[in-house]
């Protein structure tokens, strides 16, 4: 199946589980629930990942949300989670 | 009329690069090299077959994505033919 634009790929993975990249070293795995064209999009059954360096060492601290809005303008990256989740 | 020159050049570079291998750069200096599935007007990027760097091809392997990689338009930089 060949896609006509960018986003009409996020709408094959509404229901699914999802990997988000986001600014600031954050990342996300959830279910789509719903996106619109500025991704602005909500996740169910999220976990956030923060990594940070604390004194030259890569920490990384974990979050859950049932539910979560995220605002567009911090997402880069959108695909499926990697196998390893 | 130079400027709706320029921007058909633009547009046709955009549209004779589906299909074909990219590296897309984002903001971040994260660099993506697969092959472009699709784009549209706002520079939304899908690629298929992702390598993920940082800043160049020569820094190692961050990742490889085996599933289409949604980019959003705003953090693009450049994309440019490999």
């Amino acid at each position: 199946m060949s896609l006509e634009t960018p986003l009409d790929l996020l709408k094959l993975n509404l229901d699914e589980r999802v990997y988000v990249k986001l600014r600031g070293a954050r990342e996300l795995i959830g279910t789509l629930q719903a996106f619109d064209s500025h991704c602005n999009i909500v996740l169910s059954d999220a976990v956030e990942t923060i990594y940070q360096l604390e004194s030259g060492e890569l920490k990384s601290t974990e979050k859950n949300s049932e539910m979560i809005f995220v605002r567009g303008d911090s997402v880069t990256l959108i695909t499926t989670p990697p196998d390893d989740e | 009329m130079s400027a709706k020159g320029t921007s058909s050049v633009s547009s046709q570079f955009l549209s004779e690069i589906i299909g074909k291998p990219v590296n897309v750069k984002l903001h971040s200096g994260m660099l993506y090299s697969g092959r472009l599935e699709s784009i549209d007007g706002f520079m939304n990027v899908a690629l298929s077959k992702v390598t993920e760097h940082y800043e160049n091809g020569h820094n190692g392997l961050l990742r490889n994505y085996n599933t289409d990689v949604f980019l959003r338009g705003t953090q693009v930089m450049y994309i440019s033919e490999v």
